[in-house]
């Protein structure tokens, strides 16, 4: 794996250096010939996720680098129907690339391979559809995620000594239809299958809105306290302040594990607050650098070293909470 | 014209010649209710027509100048909400977009997508609402774009402005790069020495033009459109004709008097007014065969009152005719059967004109027969009277002594006299039976005295003489025969025989005095003293006299029978002095050959 990260460095370095920064592309529309920056579009599954801040900002960078222009379009919430339309819309724009964050696999992979169809470099990112004609998938492994989490918990259940114990456990995910959230759940849940007694009590759904994913967790706990233990598969809950949570954090304090994705600054500011155990984050940076720089070598007509770009995971604790925290930057969006 | 006139005119005459009293009648009738009518519902039909088109303008007007107060009152709206412009994360966005800090604006970034898809919410039919910046870049409720400038018109007309100006720019519609059909509208934004910045913008769905006109009809097919400042159509019920030309609703050429004010196009009404604001047109176009259709109605019912009109005044003209004329048919029936029969009598039982005439009619019958009774009565006195004078005239012993004088002028062998004698006696009495004519010539009357005294002053010898002084203008009118002989008879019995002197003369004259004949006997004879004068007078006016035989019936006979021929102007006056003589004069009309003169 590590060998694979290396090797993908130095690819992506040799790619950019032959893409050679053109300031430029010459690009063949239809019948006449035309000259205007590369235009690469971000589709994120909503843009009030500050998750993606990080990505966002990395693709700005990178785009500025590599001389290109990005754009940042999505539903303001997540809404696979204007996540298509959208698509749609650039597809008339005749955009050069376009990266999907899939929040439904099945409903977007029809407009994805229509912009395929189109003579458009797709990718997906953060999200992936699989079974669509995409180019590459830009983002974590998120079976992998599942797993490091399913681990974190039986080392934390463990350690408790709650090995033997059933545990009321909730699961607690961004939207039901997405193939990266239910990817992390089967990881989870493969690892902790015969290892633990987890006892999955509900499946709550916050639509990957920190609001909502607050209020889920605090309703569902003021009506059943006897919760032990909750797998969060993305950090919504805790990107907002601490003190909009009082169940929870009264929960946390009498013994509660939380297992949780994410690396993101105030998600690691709420870990050290006691709400969460353990986390396991992705590298949106690299997200955001990876696939404008790939598409960008796609668009050129340059080889992809594989149709799977993994950004890597971050793993973190109650021992190194602290650590991880000041290597982010803080966020200032919210 | 006069041709028409004189045909007219032609018409009237014969049908009123032709006709009878009772077609007259309903004509007028008919006429006289009909052209009022028909007047009534040509004026009634186009007051009505007026006061529709007025209506329909009206009505048009109202259903325009609502639809511009609510364009207006959402464009205001629009308008207010542009005015969040110059936001605080706006200002800094736009001012950190100009340097390319990508890593300062994050927080800008999330801050306007949240803000601005809280302003999207404001209104429904707001489909986007973005800031633009100089080098291109847009963010709006759906992230952050690239935008080409060159090709951005919102843009474009918001940067060409030269000096800083508030007020919005509209543009569109065009499609938005999501598929949707909108119009823009924008503010610039400028900084703080008032650079321009950048705009920010809102996209309506066009939609809410339809929301706002669609519903709206004018009559069953009228509706409003909407066209912008380059007369392409920005909306019309049928969604095809968008982003056309208004030529094709308005023909082509097109100018643009369509933009305001009321006219015709073809079958069209059209009402036109600008939306300053945004400088589209609101037009509202009404099918006029609507209007035609309505007013076929009108006009059917005008025409259906109009036959039904003509028929009831027909019957009502037939039936007051019958009424009117009933009297008058039972008049002529009455009058043609009093042609035949005098004692024919009219009912009346009106007391109208009708009635009064059918009195009168009556009444003059009456007459007639009171008139014509007189008139038989007075023919037969007449009668009485000639057979009388006749009788008078040929007296037996003027005969006999008439035919002793011929015997005696035949034994002295007077032969010339005698024959002489007969012919004047047989002329005498040829002109009194005059072949039963009662009208003779003035010169058969004269001769037939001349006879008359030629014979009786054989009889009398030197007693008398006379003269005639009549005058030849006057013996060719006519005269009552038997006249003159027994005023000329009068004047030698009473007057000049008995003189002791044989200077006695007898002076017929006659002469046309005016219009009348007058004829004078004048004798000098012993004449009558003024009282008898007096009574003979009266007793020719008709008086009943005590002694009334010795005035003589002679006088009274002539002047009898003037009167009852010629009336009470004409006939006898007696003048006469005692031991003077007398002359009696005799007036009479000029009596042509074929009637008075």
């Amino acid at each position: 794996m590590k060998l694979f990260k290396q090797k993908k460095g130095i690819i992506l370095l040799f790619l950019l250096f032959a893409i050679g920064f053109s300031p430029v592309h010459t690009l063949g529309v239809g019948s006449s010939v035309r000259t205007r920056p590369i235009i690469i579009s971000i589709v994120p599954k909503s843009l009030d996720n500050p998750m993606l801040v990080e990505a966002k900002e990395a693709a700005e960078f990178t785009a500025r680098r590599l001389n290109v222009q990005v754009e940042w379009v999505g539903p303001f919430k997540v809404d696979v129907e204007t996540q298509i339309k959208i698509v749609e819309g650039l597809i008339r724009r005749k955009v050069d690339g376009i990266a999907v964050s899939c929040s439904d696999q099945e409903r977007l992979r029809p407009v994805i391979d229509k912009a395929v169809a189109a003579g458009i470099k797709v990718a997906t990112i953060e999200a992936d559809a699989p079974e669509s004609n995409r180019l590459f998938y830009c983002g974590t492994d998120n079976y992998a995620a599942g797993v490091e989490c399913g681990k974190a918990m039986i080392r934390i259940v463990t350690a408790k000594g709650w090995a033997d114990r059933e545990l009321n456990t909730v699961i607690l995910t961004g939207g039901a239809k997405s193939h990266d959230l239910n990817e992390r759940i089967r990881g989870f849940k493969d690892t902790t299958a015969g290892r633990i007694k987890l006892n999955y009590q509900t499946l709550l759904i916050c639509d990957e809105d920190t609001t909502t994913a607050a209020k889920e967790v605090e309703a569902y706990l003021k009506k059943h306290p006897e919760t032990d233990a909750f797998f969060f598969t993305g950090g919504w809950a805790f990107l907002g302040p601490p003190e909009a949570m009082p169940v929870y954090d009264q929960w946390c304090r009498n013994g509660g594990i939380t297992v949780a994705m994410d690396t993101s600054y105030p998600v690691l500011q709420a870990a050290l607050e006691g709400f969460a155990q353990a986390l396991v984050g992705q590298d949106y940076q690299k997200m955001g650098e990876f696939t404008v720089s790939y598409l960008v070598c796609a668009i050129k007509d340059l080889p992809i070293p594989s149709d799977f770009i993994d950004t890597g995971l971050e793993l973190a604790d109650e021992t190194n909470f602290s650590q991880l925290l000041q290597t982010k930057k803080p966020w200032d969006i919210k | 014209m006069k041709k028409f006139i004189k045909a007219g005119r032609r018409l009237f005459r014969d049908v009123f010649r032709l006709r009878s009293l009772r077609t007259k009648f309903i004509i007028s009738f008919t006429g006289l209710i009909l052209i009022p009518l028909i007047l009534l519902a040509f004026l009634s039909y186009y007051t009505y027509l007026e006061i529709l088109q007025q209506n329909v303008r009206t009505y048009t007007e109202t259903v325009i100048n609502r639809v511009e107060r609510n364009l207006q009152i959402y464009l205001s709206d629009l308008e207010r909400i542009l005015e969040l412009r110059n936001d605080y994360y706006i200002l800094q966005f736009l001012k950190l977009s100009m340097i390319d800090d990508i890593e300062g604006n994050q927080k800008y970034t999330y801050r306007l997508w949240e803000n601005l898809n809280n302003i999207k919410k404001y209104k429904t039919d707001l489909r986007e609402v973005a800031i633009t910046t100089l080098k291109g870049v847009k963010i709006g409720c759906y992230g952050v774009t690239n935008v080409d400038l060159s090709q951005n018109e919102l843009f474009q007309i918001l940067a060409n402005r030269t000096t800083q100006d508030n007020i919005m720019a509209i543009y569109g519609p065009h499609d938005d790069w999501l598929g949707g059909k909108v119009f823009s509208v924008g503010c610039g934004i400028y900084g703080d020495y008032d650079n321009f910045l950048g705009i920010m913008s809102i996209d309506v769905e066009i939609d809410l033009l339809a929301r706002i006109c669609s519903d709206i009809r004018l009559g069953k097919t009228g509706y409003v459109t909407l066209v912008d400042q380059n007369g392409q159509i920005i909306f019309h019920p049928q969604a095809e004709l968008v982003g056309k030309s208004v030529g094709l609703l308005l023909g082509n050429p097109v100018g643009e008097s369509w933009r305001s004010g009321y006219y015709t196009y073809g079958n069209r009404v059209i009402m036109g007014k600008t939306l300053t604001l945004a400088n589209w047109s609101i037009i509202g176009i009404s099918d006029r065969a609507e209007l035609v259709a309505e007013m076929t109605t009108v006009a059917r019912m005008s025409f259906a009152l109009i036959v039904g009109s003509i028929i009831v005044v027909i019957l009502v003209a037939l039936l007051l005719a019958g009424v009117l004329t009933k009297p008058l048919k039972e008049l002529q029936s009455s009058m043609r059967a009093a042609a035949d029969n005098l004692n024919t009598i009219v009912p009346v039982r009106t007391y109208d004109e009708i009635g009064q005439l059918g009195r009168t009619f009556n009444q003059m019958l009456t007459r007639i027969r009171r008139l014509m009774r007189q008139s038989v009565q007075e023919q037969k006195k007449l009668r009485q009277i000639e057979m009388r004078a006749l009788q008078e005239q040929i007296k037996p012993h003027f005969i006999y002594n008439t035919l002793e004088v011929i015997i005696g002028l035949l034994e002295t062998n007077q032969n010339e006299d005698v024959i002489r004698m007969v012919e004047a006696l047989g002329a005498f009495f040829r002109i009194s039976l005059s072949q039963g004519r009662e009208l003779i010539r003035i010169k058969e009357e004269v001769d037939h005295v001349r006879n008359y005294l030629y014979i009786q002053k054989l009889r009398h010898g030197e007693k008398y003489d006379y003269r005639f002084e009549v005058e030849n203008d006057i013996t060719h009118f006519k005269t009552l025969k038997l006249l003159l002989q027994p005023l000329v008879e009068n004047a030698i019995y009473h007057g000049v025989r008995s003189l002791e002197s044989n200077d006695g003369l007898i002076i017929v004259k006659g002469y046309q005095a005016e219009e009348m004949i007058c004829f004078e006997v004048i004798d000098n004879g012993r004449g009558m003293p003024a009282s008898q004068v007096t009574a003979i007078n009266r007793y020719l006016r008709g008086e009943r006299l005590e002694e009334q035989e010795k005035y003589g019936f002679g006088l009274r006979n002539v002047h009898e029978r003037i009167v009852l021929a010629f009336g009470q102007e004409y006939g006898l006056w007696l003048t006469s002095t005692l031991d003077q003589g007398t002359k009696v004069v005799l007036r009479l009309p000029l009596i042509k050959e074929d009637g008075w003169a």
